[in-house]
């Protein structure tokens, strides 16, 4: 664990992996804040197979990167632009301090601890040790956790979907738009970053 | 100097603050869900530094805490962000600020 | 040398151009006599990287005008035919078309996702060969997660794609982006679970492991699932933007999708990027459904990668065979079929194997015996099981939609809708916010 390549490895992820972090802090566009949250979520995935959890690094990147970030990028299109600033709330001085503290804290236990005797093992064969255990000494767990997907999954299309009578954002332009009266752009209900656009939000309503 | 336990929880730790800051401070809900995911993401990294350098007995149980992480995430994400969607159905805004209803 | 026994006179030598991992093997060693490991490591992964895009870019050459001459076929044309002889020359030409044309940027484009994306769609791209084995030892990372690795990175790539047509600020790049990664999210279930059956029944997840499951027992897994075979070759060639599916680059509707605001050699990265895909995407089919670099004993005789070069050529000509016959498909057409078709047909194989696989194990069936009579009856089930989507499909109901959803009613079918609404006057036709 000491040559200069798992060196370079290691700083180079963490570097990637906070930079990632800070910059979502920092961006004003959220489509931004989820492309940085994308690299910091590689940079996770780099640090996993630092330490040799290779499973965990695949499954890292399949469901950040491939599912989740998507899905977030799904769910921003789906709201108008003036719903894609990142700015920050009022508390967030106050929030700054909490934070800094909770820093302190968690630092001061991560390297102050006497963790012991470090061992340096890594496991061979991930995949089928935590297939094993999943259905064998984890089962009640992974039976609760196939409930809890299929509920969030249920619970998500419910939310989500709309009603066909009372789709009360896009329902009456539709209709305006079949009758032939007006004409509404499709960028209106999912439109591309312009630079200087007026907000329109809820205007189609 | 090698890099042992203390490189990967000190940075899970930062990590962590960065996302819990994220999740206090900004306005948008999905910013919020960004933040939580980092926050989940620190604590995945500090268990897998557990797994490789902590004692053996729970070089397995970690990883499997870590799938059972990540799968909660997901569902997370999944219903945090249809109530996004909700939530600007109903107020036009997903502005954690904004959908103040409850407060008097 | 493993699989090459039907000579034993230059084995292990580096010329012996029959298993070319000899190279790398005798790099490896000739470094760690002076250096540390990671030298080693990291020479040889950047030789396999060079090795592929070497003989990969100018496949791709010839492969453009393979792609061209066929289709010119299919469609009774000639196809290029005036640059150099047969029109060989026509892709350098076109390379160097694209090469020397003005790269434009649209004014109001955000400039560094603009110009990120056709540069960041190669690492899926080049990633995905890694794990691609072209012999016993020839892959360039075996990893025992190989499978799982497969998807990961073709899954990175809907984001690259995302980022492309949003950033373009072109509502038909935008609308091309969303649909890619709204077909690209659905067709990834089916791929997901046509491969969990050879996970399952083969109990490996490195690419390599399958190919020696088949070799092992003997079979080809074509045989043993032919409906996770088809499932996946169409899902493949949904998530390949190819013509029976590329509705998310469509010319007709939408200009050109998520590449309509790239010009010159930007377009050709993503250009040259989707043909890479392709081929590498064919080599995955003839490794995990066809054998792989294995032929019943044949790979004694020829070089396991030449075995696995003619599959792949054989799944990549069906491919453009498909590609030339079928016309495109509407964006609800394609959902459907993923949703109602694909997905239950290849769940039910899932169970199927962990069926059979349980007999195979726990109930120790003898595989000589069991595995054929297994085939027979997941063959009669495929046909069933394409025989009652048949039914239930009738084309009537393909053809009219139900109701316009964010697929067809947002994103730019409305008028086509009204037209086919006041044409026919059918008062089922609903509109609806989504």
């Amino acid at each position: 664990m000491s040559d200069f390549g798992f060196h370079l490895a290691f700083w180079a992820l963490a570097a990637m992996t906070l930079g990632g972090a800070s910059m979502i802090l920092i961006s004003r566009n959220l489509i931004h804040a989820v492309i940085w949250l994308v690299m910091s979520m590689l940079g996770i995935a780099g640090l996993y197979l630092t330490l040799s959890a290779d499973f965990i690094a695949v499954v890292q990147v399949l469901i950040y990167v491939g599912a989740i970030s998507v899905l977030m990028l799904f769910a921003i299109m789906l709201t108008p632009r003036a719903e894609r600033d990142n700015s920050q709330t009022k508390i967030s001085a106050p929030a700054g301090l909490v934070v800094l503290l909770v820093m302190i804290a968690t630092m001061w236990v991560a390297v102050d601890t006497d963790w012991g005797p470090v061992r340096d093992g890594a496991l061979t064969e991930q995949a089928r040790l935590i297939g094993e255990s999943l259905i064998k000494h984890y089962i009640l767990p992974f039976e609760i956790g196939a409930v809890l997907l299929t509920a969030a999954l249920v619970g998500a299309i419910a939310l989500a979907r709309q009603d066909e009578e009372d789709g009360p954002v896009h329902a009456a332009s539709l209709q305006a738009e079949l009758d032939g009266e007006t004409s509404i752009d499709p960028a209106d209900v999912i439109d591309p970053p312009l630079a200087s656009e007026p907000s329109d939000g809820g205007t189609t309503s | 100097m090698t890099i042992g336990l203390e490189h990967y929880l000190a940075l899970g730790a930062l990590l962590f603050c960065i996302g819990f800051f994220i999740a206090l401070s900004k306005k948008n809900a999905v910013g919020v869900l960004i933040g939580v995911e980092l926050m989940l993401n620190a604590v995945n990294l500090t268990l897998v530094a557990f797994s490789r350098f902590g004692s053996a007995e729970v070089a397995l149980s970690t990883q499997v805490f870590v799938v059972f992480i990540i799968a909660v995430a997901a569902a997370e994400v999944a219903v945090g962000l249809a109530l996004a969607l909700v939530v600007y159905r109903n107020r036009q805004t997903i502005s954690v600020d904004r959908t103040t209803l409850l407060k008097g | 040398m493993s699989g090459l026994s039907g000579f034993s006179s230059v084995l292990g030598a580096w010329y012996d151009f029959r298993d070319l991992n000899n190279l790398q093997r005798l790099i490896t060693e000739w470094i760690a006599e002076w250096g540390p490991d990671w030298i080693a490591s990291i020479v040889t992964g950047v030789l396999g990287a060079l090795a592929i895009l070497g003989v990969i870019g100018p496949t791709l050459l010839i492969l453009i005008w393979v792609e061209r001459k066929v289709i010119a076929r299919f469609q009774q044309r000639y196809g290029p035919n005036r640059v150099g002889p047969k029109g060989l020359l026509q892709p350098v030409a076109d390379a160097v078309k694209l090469i020397l044309k003005e790269q434009l940027a649209p004014r109001s484009a955000d400039k560094l996702l603009f110009f990120l994306p056709p540069v960041l769609i190669f690492v899926p791209g080049i990633l995905i060969w890694g794990v691609l084995p072209f012999g016993p030892r020839m892959s360039v990372a075996d990893l025992n997660v190989g499978v799982l690795f497969l998807l990961a990175v073709s899954g990175t790539a809907v984001l690259v794609l995302f980022m492309a047509g949003w950033s373009s600020n072109n509502k038909y790049a935008l609308f091309g982006a969303m649909r890619a990664v709204a077909m690209s999210i659905s067709y990834e279930v089916p791929m997901v679970l046509a491969l969990l059956t050879l996970v399952v029944f083969s109990g490996t997840m490195s690419v390599n492991g399958i190919v020696e499951w088949q070799q092992q027992e003997d079979v080809i897994f074509i045989l043993l699932f032919p409906l996770s075979a088809v499932a996946f070759f169409f899902a493949a060639s949904a998530e390949l933007n190819r013509t029976p599916a590329d509705i998310s680059e469509a010319e007709s509707e939408i200009v050109a999708g998520y590449h309509t605001e790239y010009s010159g050699m930007r377009f050709g990265l993503f250009y040259a990027v989707e043909l890479g895909n392709t081929l590498v995407v064919s080599g995955f089919i003839a490794t995990f459904f066809l054998g792989g670099w294995w032929l019943w004993g044949l790979d004694q005789w020829v070089p396991s990668w030449i075995i696995l070069l003619v599959k792949t050529g054989a799944v990549y000509f069906l491919l453009i065979w498909t590609r030339g016959t079928l016309p495109r498909l509407r964006v609800d057409q394609l959902m459907g079929f993923c949703w109602k078709a694909l997905v239950p047909a290849t769940l039910l194989f899932v169970v199927v194997a962990f069926v059979e696989r349980t007999l195979l194990i726990s109930e120790g069936w003898d595989t000589t015996v069991a595995l054929p009579i297994m085939a027979v009856f997941n063959i009669a089930l495929t046909l069933g099981a394409v025989m009652l989507f048949a039914r239930v499909s009738r084309p009537a109901a393909l053809r009219r939609p139900a109701r316009i959803r964010m697929a067809g009613a947002e994103i730019g079918g409305l008028r086509a809708a009204r037209q086919v609404a006041s044409r026919t006057e059918e008062p089922q036709f609903q509109v609806g916010g989504d």
